[in-house]
Protein backbone atom coordinates (compact mmCIF):
# COMPACT_ATOMS: atom_id res chain seq x y z
CA UNK A 1 0.00 0.00 0.00
CA UNK A 2 1.65 3.37 -0.89
CA UNK A 3 1.36 6.48 1.13
CA UNK A 4 -0.77 7.88 -1.09
CA UNK A 5 -3.41 4.61 -0.57
CA UNK A 6 -3.04 5.16 3.13
CA UNK A 7 -3.89 9.06 2.42
CA UNK A 8 -7.13 8.22 1.08
CA UNK A 9 -8.03 5.62 2.79
CA UNK A 10 -7.18 7.79 6.14
CA UNK A 11 -9.42 10.75 4.51
CA UNK A 12 -12.31 8.30 3.85
CA UNK A 13 -12.34 7.09 7.51
CA UNK A 14 -12.21 10.48 8.39
CA UNK A 15 -15.65 10.94 6.60
CA UNK A 16 -17.42 7.54 7.65
CA UNK A 17 -16.27 8.30 10.98
CA UNK A 18 -17.55 12.16 11.66
CA UNK A 19 -20.88 10.44 10.13
CA UNK A 20 -21.37 8.24 12.36
CA UNK A 21 -22.66 10.83 15.49
CA UNK A 22 -20.95 14.55 14.01
CA UNK A 23 -22.47 14.97 10.44
CA UNK A 24 -24.92 13.89 8.49
CA UNK A 25 -25.50 10.87 9.85
CA UNK A 26 -25.89 9.70 6.40
CA UNK A 27 -25.11 6.00 7.39
CA UNK A 28 -21.73 6.22 4.79
CA UNK A 29 -19.80 5.06 7.86
CA UNK A 30 -22.04 1.50 7.66
CA UNK A 31 -19.59 -1.76 6.71
CA UNK A 32 -20.96 -2.36 4.17
CA UNK A 33 -20.48 1.21 2.31
CA UNK A 34 -17.14 1.98 3.78
CA UNK A 35 -15.62 -1.15 3.09
CA UNK A 36 -16.36 -1.11 -0.05
CA UNK A 37 -15.29 2.47 -0.55
CA UNK A 38 -11.83 1.13 1.30
CA UNK A 39 -11.56 -1.75 -1.66
CA UNK A 40 -12.27 0.84 -4.08
CA UNK A 41 -9.18 2.92 -3.11
CA UNK A 42 -7.08 -0.16 -2.94
CA UNK A 43 -7.94 -1.43 -6.42
CA UNK A 44 -10.73 -4.52 -5.58
CA UNK A 45 -13.97 -3.08 -4.77
CA UNK A 46 -15.52 -6.92 -4.66
CA UNK A 47 -13.47 -7.75 -1.67
CA UNK A 48 -14.25 -4.57 -0.10
CA UNK A 49 -17.74 -5.45 -0.40
CA UNK A 50 -17.15 -8.66 1.07
CA UNK A 51 -15.60 -7.88 4.17
CA UNK A 52 -17.86 -5.30 4.52
CA UNK A 53 -20.76 -7.27 4.35
CA UNK A 54 -19.55 -10.09 6.71
CA UNK A 55 -19.06 -6.12 9.46
CA UNK A 56 -22.15 -5.60 8.40
CA UNK A 57 -23.70 -8.72 10.15
CA UNK A 58 -22.21 -7.35 13.09
CA UNK A 59 -23.26 -3.29 12.72
CA UNK A 60 -26.89 -5.02 12.35
CA UNK A 61 -26.82 -5.33 16.63
CA UNK A 62 -25.64 -1.73 17.04
CA UNK A 63 -28.60 1.16 17.46
CA UNK A 64 -26.95 4.38 18.18
CA UNK A 65 -29.30 5.56 20.40
CA UNK A 66 -28.37 8.65 22.15
CA UNK A 67 -26.05 8.66 25.04
CA UNK A 68 -25.31 5.01 25.30
CA UNK A 69 -21.94 4.17 24.19
CA UNK A 70 -21.55 1.65 20.78
CA UNK A 71 -18.93 0.78 18.24
CA UNK A 72 -18.00 2.78 15.56
CA UNK A 73 -17.63 0.69 12.48
CA UNK A 74 -16.84 3.59 9.82
CA UNK A 75 -13.21 3.70 10.34
CA UNK A 76 -11.75 0.06 10.95
CA UNK A 77 -14.49 -1.10 7.80
CA UNK A 78 -12.89 1.36 5.37
CA UNK A 79 -9.65 0.15 6.59
CA UNK A 80 -10.37 -3.47 6.77
CA UNK A 81 -11.90 -2.78 2.68
CA UNK A 82 -8.57 -1.43 1.61
CA UNK A 83 -6.47 -4.31 3.40
CA UNK A 84 -8.73 -7.35 2.16
CA UNK A 85 -7.30 -7.71 -1.29
CA UNK A 86 -5.99 -10.12 -3.62
CA UNK A 87 -2.40 -9.47 -5.15
CA UNK A 88 -1.93 -7.99 -8.30
CA UNK A 89 -2.35 -11.99 -10.25
CA UNK A 90 -5.66 -11.56 -8.33
CA UNK A 91 -4.61 -14.72 -6.22
CA UNK A 92 -4.58 -14.51 -2.27
CA UNK A 93 -0.88 -13.87 -0.76
CA UNK A 94 -2.05 -14.82 2.82
CA UNK A 95 -4.76 -17.92 3.00
CA UNK A 96 -8.34 -16.66 2.49
CA UNK A 97 -10.39 -17.34 5.13
CA UNK A 98 -7.30 -17.30 7.90
CA UNK A 99 -7.27 -13.69 6.33
CA UNK A 100 -10.90 -13.05 6.64
CA UNK A 101 -11.02 -13.73 10.27
CA UNK A 102 -7.79 -11.81 11.22
CA UNK A 103 -8.95 -8.86 9.90
CA UNK A 104 -12.94 -8.99 11.06
CA UNK A 105 -11.09 -9.35 14.63
CA UNK A 106 -9.22 -6.48 14.21
CA UNK A 107 -12.39 -4.55 12.38
CA UNK A 108 -14.32 -5.65 15.68
CA UNK A 109 -11.65 -4.38 18.28
CA UNK A 110 -11.14 -0.89 16.68
CA UNK A 111 -14.27 -0.53 16.36
CA UNK A 112 -15.02 -1.50 20.03
CA UNK A 113 -12.31 1.47 20.67
CA UNK A 114 -13.81 3.66 18.84
CA UNK A 115 -16.79 3.64 21.31
CA UNK A 116 -14.50 4.35 24.20
CA UNK A 117 -12.67 6.96 21.88
CA UNK A 118 -16.30 8.74 21.14
CA UNK A 119 -16.68 8.44 24.72
CA UNK A 120 -13.88 10.47 25.17
CA UNK A 121 -14.86 12.92 23.00
CA UNK A 122 -18.36 13.91 24.15
CA UNK A 123 -16.78 14.31 27.58
CA UNK A 124 -13.93 16.63 25.95
CA UNK A 125 -16.97 18.88 24.36
CA UNK A 126 -18.95 18.56 27.90
CA UNK A 127 -15.77 20.11 29.62
CA UNK A 128 -15.62 22.73 26.42
CA UNK A 129 -18.96 23.83 26.92
CA UNK A 130 -18.12 24.57 30.88
CA UNK A 131 -15.07 26.26 29.89
CA UNK A 132 -17.79 28.82 27.36
CA UNK A 133 -20.92 28.44 30.06
CA UNK A 134 -21.14 32.42 30.56
CA UNK A 135 -20.86 32.92 27.02
CA UNK A 136 -23.86 30.40 26.07
CA UNK A 137 -25.39 31.86 29.33
CA UNK A 138 -24.93 35.50 27.29
CA UNK A 139 -26.68 34.54 24.16
CA UNK A 140 -23.32 34.64 22.40
CA UNK A 141 -23.74 33.10 18.85
CA UNK A 142 -19.74 32.21 18.94
CA UNK A 143 -19.38 30.71 21.24
CA UNK A 144 -21.98 28.22 19.75
CA UNK A 145 -19.84 28.40 16.25
CA UNK A 146 -16.73 27.64 17.91
CA UNK A 147 -17.74 24.58 20.38
CA UNK A 148 -19.63 22.89 17.27
CA UNK A 149 -16.25 23.19 15.18
CA UNK A 150 -14.16 22.05 17.61
CA UNK A 151 -16.42 18.95 18.24
CA UNK A 152 -15.99 18.77 14.61
CA UNK A 153 -12.41 18.52 15.06
CA UNK A 154 -12.09 16.09 17.70
CA UNK A 155 -14.08 13.69 16.25
CA UNK A 156 -12.52 14.46 13.12
CA UNK A 157 -9.19 13.46 15.12
CA UNK A 158 -10.62 10.97 16.27
CA UNK A 159 -11.76 9.34 13.24
CA UNK A 160 -8.11 9.40 11.46
CA UNK A 161 -6.34 7.94 14.88
CA UNK A 162 -9.04 4.86 14.81
CA UNK A 163 -8.76 4.15 10.75
CA UNK A 164 -4.73 4.62 11.09
CA UNK A 165 -4.20 2.04 14.21
CA UNK A 166 -6.93 -0.24 12.18
CA UNK A 167 -4.75 0.13 8.56
CA UNK A 168 -1.26 -0.33 10.36
CA UNK A 169 -1.03 -1.28 13.51
CA UNK A 170 -4.11 -3.86 12.86
CA UNK A 171 -3.04 -4.64 9.34
CA UNK A 172 0.59 -5.98 10.56
CA UNK A 173 -1.06 -8.16 13.08
CA UNK A 174 -4.03 -9.76 11.28
CA UNK A 175 -1.09 -10.45 8.86
CA UNK A 176 0.96 -12.20 11.41
CA UNK A 177 -1.97 -14.34 12.28
CA UNK A 178 -2.36 -15.20 8.78
CA UNK A 179 0.89 -16.07 8.00
CA UNK A 180 1.40 -18.14 11.16
CA UNK A 181 -2.06 -19.88 10.82
CA UNK A 182 -1.39 -23.88 11.14
CA UNK A 183 -4.76 -25.08 11.62
CA UNK A 184 -7.16 -25.95 9.02
CA UNK A 185 -9.11 -23.33 6.66
CA UNK A 186 -12.44 -24.32 7.46
CA UNK A 187 -11.97 -23.10 11.35
CA UNK A 188 -11.55 -19.74 10.33
CA UNK A 189 -14.16 -19.87 8.16
CA UNK A 190 -16.43 -21.62 10.57
CA UNK A 191 -15.60 -18.89 13.57
CA UNK A 192 -15.94 -15.92 11.55
CA UNK A 193 -19.41 -16.84 10.04
CA UNK A 194 -20.74 -18.20 13.20
CA UNK A 195 -19.86 -15.54 14.64
CA UNK A 196 -21.28 -12.80 12.24
CA UNK A 197 -24.10 -14.78 11.60
CA UNK A 198 -24.38 -15.12 15.45
CA UNK A 199 -24.58 -11.28 16.76
CA UNK A 200 -27.09 -10.84 13.05
CA UNK A 201 -29.41 -13.76 14.19
CA UNK A 202 -29.45 -12.65 17.97
CA UNK A 203 -30.05 -8.75 16.86
CA UNK A 204 -33.05 -10.01 14.81
CA UNK A 205 -34.48 -12.28 17.57
CA UNK A 206 -34.29 -9.54 20.12
CA UNK A 207 -35.66 -6.71 17.62
CA UNK A 208 -38.40 -8.78 15.89
CA UNK A 209 -39.49 -12.33 17.47
CA UNK A 210 -42.00 -10.84 19.18
CA UNK A 211 -45.55 -9.81 18.68
CA UNK A 212 -46.71 -9.03 15.03
CA UNK A 213 -43.24 -8.61 13.75
CA UNK A 214 -42.18 -12.28 14.63
CA UNK A 215 -44.39 -13.74 11.70
CA UNK A 216 -42.66 -11.63 9.23
CA UNK A 217 -38.91 -12.61 10.53
CA UNK A 218 -40.35 -16.41 9.68
CA UNK A 219 -41.55 -15.36 6.54
CA UNK A 220 -38.31 -13.41 5.77
CA UNK A 221 -35.94 -16.25 6.57
CA UNK A 222 -37.96 -18.60 4.71
CA UNK A 223 -37.86 -16.41 1.62
CA UNK A 224 -34.22 -15.61 2.27
CA UNK A 225 -33.74 -19.61 2.02
CA UNK A 226 -35.31 -19.81 -1.01
CA UNK A 227 -32.92 -17.16 -2.50
CA UNK A 228 -30.31 -18.29 -1.38
CA UNK A 229 -30.85 -21.99 -2.68
CA UNK A 230 -32.73 -20.66 -5.75
CA UNK A 231 -30.60 -17.18 -6.90
CA UNK A 232 -27.61 -16.69 -4.89
CA UNK B 1 -45.69 39.64 17.03
CA UNK B 2 -46.61 36.76 14.61
CA UNK B 3 -44.69 35.70 11.63
CA UNK B 4 -46.02 34.59 8.54
CA UNK B 5 -46.26 30.56 7.75
CA UNK B 6 -45.30 31.19 4.43
CA UNK B 7 -42.26 33.32 5.17
CA UNK B 8 -39.27 31.36 7.28
CA UNK B 9 -36.13 33.66 7.41
CA UNK B 10 -32.94 31.25 7.87
CA UNK B 11 -34.31 28.45 6.44
CA UNK B 12 -31.83 27.03 4.30
CA UNK B 13 -28.81 27.76 6.89
CA UNK B 14 -31.17 26.04 9.54
CA UNK B 15 -31.79 23.24 7.63
CA UNK B 16 -27.69 22.56 6.82
CA UNK B 17 -27.16 23.53 10.53
CA UNK B 18 -29.42 20.46 11.35
CA UNK B 19 -27.23 17.88 9.52
CA UNK B 20 -24.89 18.63 12.49
CA UNK B 21 -26.82 19.20 15.50
CA UNK B 22 -24.90 16.32 17.07
CA UNK B 23 -21.38 18.10 16.70
CA UNK B 24 -20.71 19.27 20.01
CA UNK B 25 -22.77 16.20 21.83
CA UNK B 26 -21.90 16.31 25.20
CA UNK B 27 -23.56 14.33 27.97
CA UNK B 28 -24.63 17.55 30.06
CA UNK B 29 -26.65 19.19 27.36
CA UNK B 30 -26.50 16.27 25.19
CA UNK B 31 -27.63 18.22 21.53
CA UNK B 32 -28.32 21.34 23.26
CA UNK B 33 -25.71 23.24 21.29
CA UNK B 34 -26.13 22.16 18.14
CA UNK B 35 -29.76 22.81 18.70
CA UNK B 36 -28.81 26.13 19.52
CA UNK B 37 -26.26 26.46 16.44
CA UNK B 38 -29.11 24.77 14.60
CA UNK B 39 -32.19 27.81 15.62
CA UNK B 40 -29.83 30.72 15.81
CA UNK B 41 -30.57 31.88 11.86
CA UNK B 42 -33.88 31.70 12.45
CA UNK B 43 -34.02 33.64 15.65
CA UNK B 44 -32.15 36.47 13.52
CA UNK B 45 -35.05 39.09 13.47
CA UNK B 46 -34.83 39.15 17.15
CA UNK B 47 -31.48 40.82 17.01
CA UNK B 48 -33.97 43.64 15.94
CA UNK B 49 -35.90 44.37 18.99
CA UNK B 50 -35.11 45.84 21.95
CA UNK B 51 -31.18 46.18 20.94
CA UNK B 52 -31.21 42.66 20.40
CA UNK B 53 -31.95 41.29 24.35
CA UNK B 54 -34.41 38.86 23.32
CA UNK B 55 -32.35 37.23 20.22
CA UNK B 56 -29.52 36.74 23.05
CA UNK B 57 -32.16 35.56 25.68
CA UNK B 58 -33.55 33.12 23.09
CA UNK B 59 -30.72 32.13 22.05
CA UNK B 60 -29.24 31.10 25.65
CA UNK B 61 -32.42 29.56 26.37
CA UNK B 62 -32.17 27.25 22.98
CA UNK B 63 -28.90 26.11 23.98
CA UNK B 64 -29.63 24.47 27.14
CA UNK B 65 -30.01 20.62 27.59
CA UNK B 66 -32.01 19.39 24.64
CA UNK B 67 -32.13 15.51 23.64
CA UNK B 68 -33.74 13.91 20.75
CA UNK B 69 -33.81 11.91 18.14
CA UNK B 70 -31.43 13.95 15.70
CA UNK B 71 -33.30 13.83 12.27
CA UNK B 72 -36.59 15.03 14.69
CA UNK B 73 -35.00 17.46 16.15
CA UNK B 74 -35.55 19.36 13.50
CA UNK B 75 -39.47 19.15 14.58
CA UNK B 76 -38.51 20.67 17.99
CA UNK B 77 -36.07 23.12 16.06
CA UNK B 78 -38.92 24.67 14.08
CA UNK B 79 -41.58 24.97 17.02
CA UNK B 80 -38.91 27.08 19.42
CA UNK B 81 -37.65 29.18 17.23
CA UNK B 82 -41.49 30.09 16.26
CA UNK B 83 -42.49 30.16 19.55
CA UNK B 84 -39.72 32.95 19.96
CA UNK B 85 -40.78 34.80 17.36
CA UNK B 86 -44.22 34.82 18.68
CA UNK B 87 -42.90 36.32 21.72
CA UNK B 88 -44.36 33.22 23.77
CA UNK B 89 -43.65 33.05 27.67
CA UNK B 90 -39.60 31.58 28.09
CA UNK B 91 -41.38 29.14 30.75
CA UNK B 92 -43.94 28.09 27.72
CA UNK B 93 -40.72 27.58 25.60
CA UNK B 94 -38.97 25.69 28.06
CA UNK B 95 -41.38 23.14 28.87
CA UNK B 96 -42.19 22.43 25.08
CA UNK B 97 -38.67 21.60 24.67
CA UNK B 98 -38.25 19.37 27.82
CA UNK B 99 -41.66 17.94 26.84
CA UNK B 100 -40.79 17.10 23.25
CA UNK B 101 -37.25 14.82 24.27
CA UNK B 102 -39.41 12.07 25.46
CA UNK B 103 -41.83 11.46 21.94
CA UNK B 104 -38.97 12.73 19.51
CA UNK B 105 -36.64 10.35 21.12
CA UNK B 106 -38.77 7.24 21.18
CA UNK B 107 -40.39 8.27 17.59
CA UNK B 108 -36.85 8.43 16.23
CA UNK B 109 -35.72 5.27 18.10
CA UNK B 110 -38.81 2.79 16.77
CA UNK B 111 -39.01 4.75 13.52
CA UNK B 112 -35.58 4.71 12.23
CA UNK B 113 -33.20 3.08 13.91
CA UNK B 114 -34.90 -0.76 15.18
CA UNK B 115 -36.93 0.15 11.56
CA UNK B 116 -36.13 2.01 8.74
CA UNK B 117 -32.62 1.03 9.23
CA UNK B 118 -32.05 -2.16 9.49
CA UNK B 119 -35.02 -2.34 6.54
CA UNK B 120 -32.34 -0.62 4.14
CA UNK B 121 -29.36 -2.32 5.19
CA UNK B 122 -30.81 -5.63 4.65
CA UNK B 123 -32.11 -4.99 1.04
CA UNK B 124 -29.28 -3.07 0.34
CA UNK B 125 -27.24 -6.91 1.26
CA UNK B 126 -29.92 -8.78 -0.67
CA UNK B 127 -29.23 -6.14 -3.56
CA UNK B 128 -25.37 -7.18 -3.15
CA UNK B 129 -26.08 -11.29 -2.67
CA UNK B 130 -28.33 -11.18 -6.20
CA UNK B 131 -25.09 -9.56 -7.97
CA UNK B 132 -25.89 -6.03 -7.30
CA UNK B 133 -22.49 -5.12 -6.37
CA UNK B 134 -22.17 -1.52 -5.57
CA UNK B 135 -25.53 -0.79 -6.98
CA UNK B 136 -26.78 -2.37 -3.99
CA UNK B 137 -24.66 -0.34 -1.61
CA UNK B 138 -26.06 2.66 -3.71
CA UNK B 139 -29.29 1.65 -3.58
CA UNK B 140 -28.69 0.86 0.51
CA UNK B 141 -28.12 4.99 1.07
CA UNK B 142 -30.06 6.73 -1.66
CA UNK B 143 -33.48 4.69 -0.35
CA UNK B 144 -32.24 5.33 3.53
CA UNK B 145 -31.52 9.37 2.40
CA UNK B 146 -34.17 10.07 0.67
CA UNK B 147 -36.01 9.15 3.91
CA UNK B 148 -33.77 10.83 6.48
CA UNK B 149 -33.33 14.48 4.40
CA UNK B 150 -37.40 14.55 3.60
CA UNK B 151 -37.88 14.04 7.65
CA UNK B 152 -34.93 16.31 8.69
CA UNK B 153 -36.99 19.40 5.82
CA UNK B 154 -40.41 18.29 6.61
CA UNK B 155 -39.97 18.52 10.22
CA UNK B 156 -38.45 21.96 10.51
CA UNK B 157 -41.53 23.26 8.42
CA UNK B 158 -44.08 21.26 10.39
CA UNK B 159 -42.62 22.51 13.81
CA UNK B 160 -42.45 25.82 12.48
CA UNK B 161 -45.93 25.68 11.23
CA UNK B 162 -47.49 24.71 14.94
CA UNK B 163 -45.02 26.60 16.82
CA UNK B 164 -46.17 25.74 20.54
CA UNK B 165 -49.01 23.55 19.20
CA UNK B 166 -46.38 21.03 17.65
CA UNK B 167 -47.73 17.81 19.70
CA UNK B 168 -50.27 17.62 16.34
CA UNK B 169 -47.38 16.98 14.34
CA UNK B 170 -46.64 13.91 15.50
CA UNK B 171 -50.03 12.72 14.70
CA UNK B 172 -49.03 12.42 11.23
CA UNK B 173 -51.04 10.20 9.19
CA UNK B 174 -47.56 8.95 7.90
CA UNK B 175 -45.60 8.57 10.91
CA UNK B 176 -48.42 7.11 12.37
CA UNK B 177 -48.49 4.68 9.11
CA UNK B 178 -44.47 4.06 9.08
CA UNK B 179 -44.98 3.15 13.01
CA UNK B 180 -47.39 0.19 12.08
CA UNK B 181 -45.63 -0.61 8.62
CA UNK B 182 -41.81 -0.28 9.51
CA UNK B 183 -41.27 -3.27 11.94
CA UNK B 184 -42.95 -5.55 9.78
CA UNK B 185 -40.97 -5.06 7.03
CA UNK B 186 -37.64 -4.48 8.86
CA UNK B 187 -38.26 -7.83 10.04
CA UNK B 188 -39.58 -9.12 6.80
CA UNK B 189 -35.93 -7.84 5.05
CA UNK B 190 -33.58 -9.05 8.02
CA UNK B 191 -35.18 -11.99 7.83
CA UNK B 192 -34.28 -12.79 3.89
CA UNK B 193 -31.31 -10.93 4.05
CA UNK B 194 -29.66 -13.63 6.36
CA UNK B 195 -29.60 -16.87 5.06
CA UNK B 196 -29.24 -15.30 1.11
CA UNK B 197 -25.92 -13.31 2.61
CA UNK B 198 -24.76 -16.52 4.35
CA UNK B 199 -25.03 -18.17 1.06
CA UNK B 200 -23.14 -15.28 -0.76
CA UNK B 201 -20.04 -15.13 1.46
CA UNK B 202 -19.66 -19.03 1.57
CA UNK B 203 -19.85 -18.69 -2.10
CA UNK B 204 -17.36 -16.47 -2.32
CA UNK B 205 -14.19 -19.15 -0.90
CA UNK B 206 -15.56 -22.39 -1.94
CA UNK B 207 -16.67 -24.38 -5.05
CA UNK B 208 -19.99 -25.30 -5.29
CA UNK B 209 -19.80 -28.65 -4.07
CA UNK B 210 -18.22 -28.36 -0.62
CA UNK B 211 -20.69 -25.19 0.27
CA UNK B 212 -23.24 -27.18 1.87
CA UNK B 213 -21.18 -28.96 4.44
CA UNK B 214 -19.92 -26.10 5.63
CA UNK B 215 -23.53 -23.51 5.23
CA UNK B 216 -24.72 -26.15 8.01
CA UNK B 217 -21.92 -26.16 10.32
CA UNK B 218 -22.30 -22.60 10.45
CA UNK B 219 -25.78 -22.93 10.71
CA UNK B 220 -25.50 -25.30 13.66
CA UNK B 221 -22.93 -22.50 15.04
CA UNK B 222 -25.28 -19.90 14.46
CA UNK B 223 -27.71 -21.58 16.62
CA UNK B 224 -25.51 -22.49 19.30
CA UNK B 225 -24.29 -18.65 19.53
CA UNK B 226 -27.97 -17.52 19.76
CA UNK B 227 -28.65 -19.38 22.41
CA UNK B 228 -25.29 -18.73 24.74
CA UNK B 229 -26.06 -14.76 23.81
CA UNK B 230 -29.92 -15.25 24.89
CA UNK B 231 -28.45 -16.47 28.14
CA UNK B 232 -25.72 -13.55 28.64
CA UNK B 233 -27.43 -10.91 26.75
CA UNK B 234 -27.24 -8.54 30.27
CA UNK B 235 -23.70 -9.50 30.77
CA UNK B 236 -22.40 -9.79 27.89
CA UNK B 237 -23.14 -7.82 24.08
CA UNK B 238 -22.99 -9.90 20.29
CA UNK B 239 -19.87 -8.48 19.75
CA UNK B 240 -18.33 -8.96 22.81
CA UNK B 241 -19.01 -12.50 22.73
CA UNK B 242 -18.19 -12.92 18.85
CA UNK B 243 -15.09 -11.18 19.87
CA UNK B 244 -14.25 -14.05 22.42
CA UNK B 245 -15.15 -17.03 19.62
CA UNK B 246 -12.97 -15.04 16.63
CA UNK B 247 -9.94 -14.46 19.33
CA UNK B 248 -10.71 -18.21 20.46
CA UNK B 249 -9.79 -19.59 16.89
CA UNK B 250 -7.38 -17.32 16.36
CA UNK B 251 -5.03 -18.79 19.15
CA UNK B 252 -6.30 -22.21 18.34
CA UNK B 253 -5.67 -21.88 14.75
CA UNK B 254 -2.19 -20.38 15.05
CA UNK B 255 -1.08 -22.25 18.26
CA UNK B 256 -2.49 -25.57 16.29
CA UNK B 257 0.09 -28.41 16.29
Amino acid sequence: MTPGDVLGVTAVGVVVGVDLVTVPQAMTGRPLVAAFVGGWIAGSPIYGLLIGVVLELFALETLPVGASRYPDWGPPSVAAGALFQPGPDGVFATPFWPWLLSLVLVAALVAWLGGWAMDAVHRANGAAIVRRAAALDAGDPRALIGLQAWGFVRDAGRAALLTLVALLLGGFVAQVVADQWRASPAVAENAVLAAAMGVAAAAAWRLYARGKTARWLVAGVGAGLAGALLWV
Amino acid sequence: MGVSQRAIPGFAVTTARLFGIQSAFSYERMLGIGFGHAVEPLLRPLRERDGGAPYRDALARQSRFFNAHPYFASIAVGAAARAELDGEAPERVERMRTALCGPLGALGDRLIWAGWLPACVALGLVLVTLGARGWGVAAFLVLYNVVHVVLRVWGLRAGWRAGLRVSGALGHPLLRQGLVSVGPLAALAVGAALPMVLGWVVRRGLAWSLVWEHFLTVVVGTVLFVVVLQRLHARLSGLGLAMVVMGAAVVGGVVWP
